[in-house]
């Protein structure tokens, strides 16, 4: 307390000496004009390392029409902070969001429509993929970069300790049992509880549908048999000791993963630049495969994160911030996206990927990009999230961390999940039924 | 002629000039109060009565604003995180107040003992970890705690002994405490120690000839004069626990133990910015300023007969 008071006295000094600078200064005179004729300057929120090259090159290209990006925090971040600006009236033109938050961000009243301005835009992308940002047939945004779920793993230890690389969800199983027992320091992945977007991916993949919408009326369904099935299967893993169950990228996971005791992390496949960057020093040791299935012979993975541009509803000038959106579905934002480790949503980006080099966690995996291609084409199109993605995910979180503190079954914790998502939906007015 | 016309002039010229002075002063601080401190608590107490709900309706329809009278109050008390955030408040407060204040208190009779050596070195010791700010000094602990990259496990691991897991079970509300007590002890030290230089020499000088030993000063003489002080350092503690935000939050990732609903700020936080119930969030913040408030009365009611002297 005594620490958050002074903090209020430091500011306060330092406010009243802005007061005092303010008054004794002559004002500045060389505001960006905005007036028509002039070029106009687009705020724009975007939170990966692709972001600025994609500015550059937008920018060198357009006179007329300046970006100026800033880096607000990842995906969660930036969805809180663009709520709150909009309610304030004074947030960017564009900004990147999550598929999952943008309807959150369309009933929050942050992302515009910009049906009108997109106009034959939806042939550059994957039908699974475009979908992600049309809803009720408006378009909210326009697809940057997309996650389709894989199987990151550690080759190198996978190969030192003799384990083929598992196709189905049963066969991974088995290949946690052998890792473990060669080596008792070993697991095969780590079950986070707070990966809500990794969890709903696998069910998604099992079939569930935690969102539905029908008419004007909301169907939630986070735990139903499909998801509660999948919860069941990572219980037993967890219960055997076969895998971890700890929060991803704390200095203590990041030690294990280092060490070479965490062999795999089923996520995006935006993953590889993650784990490069929390350990260099496995470059060339991972390999990229398809998820595991739930019945062989399946091939079908949904997407764990991804994200779109939109335009927002604050802008004064939403053509030319669409304009600056649709720029997403370009080729030349597509190579640098490979170049910076993204995976391009749009198909021209796309169709590049097959003439570059692999990540450098990846680099030695000559058909990388053929397998992400071929993993991205398999992805199940037409998922829909509910307006509350935010609400679910932390009530997700929580409730998923205190099933596993207090070893209660992780299936109650999705049942509470659903109850506190209908709850909020109820309470805002609409209209929902829980399955 | 002249003179009378002028001589009201200027009394009142001259009355003006003793009334604006202070205002004048009083200006920055009343300007910056009204900014970022009235304006905003109206505020807060004006959005715990709206919230959003959907108007337009359709699956998608946008949420508005609208007036919503206390059902956001009767949320805050009907929510059982809430109160268990309370809860979870008191035990680390259990740990927290009494050991930051005793270890504070203990550092400043030490210090303020004849004859001691290196006491300025020593005080500022101690009083440097308040200087490094809560954040950095949560990391610094989180990574103190993990198991991989603590060192104390790294010993234990040597000698063969089973590591220390000090971010789960019985051993959380400790760790959490000890980062606050780390930072805290020093501050109020300061505080106690600068309060017991103020005690005149001459009170020791008579105990000495009384026959007194250094303990009886310090615990008849030295505490009980520095009873004002404690009960300021009582204070802050209290109020600083209900405050308790940045070590959980900082150690959160760290550990599936803390939720993000752990102490009520956080769960103020997580219903304002994860969940977007600005709303709700402004409602729980002004029932926790109440009862802060309730509090810090009750304990200056309770302590100040005891410590001032008055209703003597």
């Amino acid at each position: 307390m005594q620490r958050s008071r002074m903090a209020i006295g430091i500011v306060g000094v330092a406010l009243s000496g802005v007061v005092l600078t303010g008054c004794s200064s002559a004002p500045s005179l060389d505001e960006p004009s905005t007036t028509s004729g002039g070029p106009i300057t687009l705020e724009y929120w975007a939170w990966n390392e692709s972001q600025e090259q994609i500015v550059t090159a937008w920018n060198e290209a357009h006179p007329d029409i300046q970006v100026k990006h800033s880096d607000v925090g990842g995906g969660g971040d930036t969805s809180a902070k663009l709520v709150t600006s909009t309610r304030a009236g004074n947030a960017p033109d564009v900004a990147l969001v999550e598929y999952n938050t943008l309807p959150a961000m369309i009933v929050a009243g942050v992302a515009a429509d910009i049906t009108e301005y997109t106009d034959g835009l939806s042939e550059e992308f994957a039908p699974g993929v475009w979908s992600q940002t049309t809803f009720d047939g408006a378009t909210y945004g326009v697809p940057q970069d997309t996650g389709p779920q894989a199987l990151n793993y550690n080759k190198a230890r996978f190969d030192e300790l003799g384990i083929d690389v598992p196709t189905t969800w049963e066969e991974f199983a088995e290949a946690a049992e052998k890792i473990h027992g060669a080596d008792p320091n070993a697991y095969i992945t780590t079950f986070a509880p707070a990966e809500f977007g990794g969890f709903a991916a696998f069910a998604q993949q099992a079939g569930a549908e935690w969102w539905t919408v029908d008419g004007d009326t909301w169907t939630v369904d986070i735990d139903g048999e499909e998801s509660v099935a999948v919860a069941e299967y990572w219980q037993d893993l967890i219960d055997r000791d076969l895998v971890l169950a700890e929060p991803l990228l704390t200095p203590e996971w990041n030690a294990s993963l280092n060490a070479g005791d965490i062999l795999s992390w089923p996520a995006g496949i935006w993953a590889a630049g993650v784990l490069y960057g929390v350990g260099e020093q496995m470059e060339g040791d991972w390999a990229l495969a398809p998820l595991p299935q739930w019945s062989a012979g399946d091939t079908a993975a949904a997407f764990q994160g991804g994200s779109g541009a939109i335009v927002t509803t604050s802008s004064k000038h939403p053509k030319e911030a669409a304009e600056f959106a649709a720029f997403m579905a370009s080729a030349e934002v597509g190579q640098i996206q490979i170049d910076t480790g993204g995976y391009p949503a749009s198909l021209a980006g796309q169709e590049l990927t097959l003439e570059s080099d692999p990540p450098a966690l990846m680099a030695n995996q000559g058909d990388y990009w053929k397998v992400a291609a071929e993993i991205a084409s398999n992805t199940i199109p037409d998922l829909s999230w509910g307006p509350n993605v935010n609400v679910a995910s932390s009530a997700f979180e929580d409730a998923m961390a205190s099933a596993i503190t207090n070893g209660t079954p992780l299936a109650d914790a999705l049942a509470t999940t659903e109850e506190v998502v209908v709850d909020d939906m109820q309470s805002a007015g609409f209209e929902v039924e829980a399955d | 002629m002249t003179a009378t016309a002028q001589t009201p002039v200027r009394t009142l010229r001259r009355a003006r000039r003793r009334w604006v002075p202070p205002y004048l002063f009083l200006l920055p601080a009343g300007v910056l109060f009204i900014a970022f401190f009235a304006i905003p608590i109206v505020y807060a107490i004006y959005l715990s009565f709206r919230g959003l709900k959907v108007t337009g309706g359709g699956p998608f329809g946008v949420r508005q604003e609208v007036w919503v009278g206390f059902e956001n109050y009767i949320k805050t008390f009907a929510e059982p995180e809430f109160l268990a955030g309370f809860g979870r408040l008191a035990i680390y407060g259990a740990f927290a107040v009494p050991l930051t204040l005793g270890l504070a208190l203990l550092f400043a009779l030490l210090l303020d003992l004849p004859r001691i050596r290196a006491s300025r070195f020593s005080r500022t010791a101690i009083f440097i970890p308040y200087a490094v700010p809560g954040v950095i000094a949560s990391l610094l602990w989180g990574f103190l705690y993990l198991p991989s990259t603590s060192p104390l496990n790294w010993i234990l691991d040597k000698i063969g002994l089973p590591d220390v897991v000090m971010l789960s079970g019985g051993a959380l509300y400790p760790a959490i405490a000890n980062v606050a007590i780390w930072g805290g002890v020093g501050f109020n030290m300061i505080i106690i120690y600068t309060s017991l230089r103020g005690i005149p020499a001459e009170i020791y000088e008579a105990a000495r000839i009384d026959g007194a030993s250094e303990w009886t000063i310090a615990w008849r003489i030295k505490i009980p004069l520095v009873g004002p002080a404690l009960v300021l350092t009582g204070l802050f503690s209290l109020i600083g626990t209900l405050q308790v935000y940045g070590e959980p939050t900082t150690l959160r990732p760290m550990t599936t133990e803390i939720s993000q609903t752990w102490v009520p700020l956080m769960k103020i936080y997580r219903d304002a910015f994860a969940r977007d119930d600005l709303s709700l969030a402004a409602a729980s913040s002004v029932v926790l300023a109440i009862g802060t408030l309730v509090v810090s009365v009750i304990l200056l009611r309770a302590t100040q007969r005891k410590s001032f002297g008055g209703g003597e």
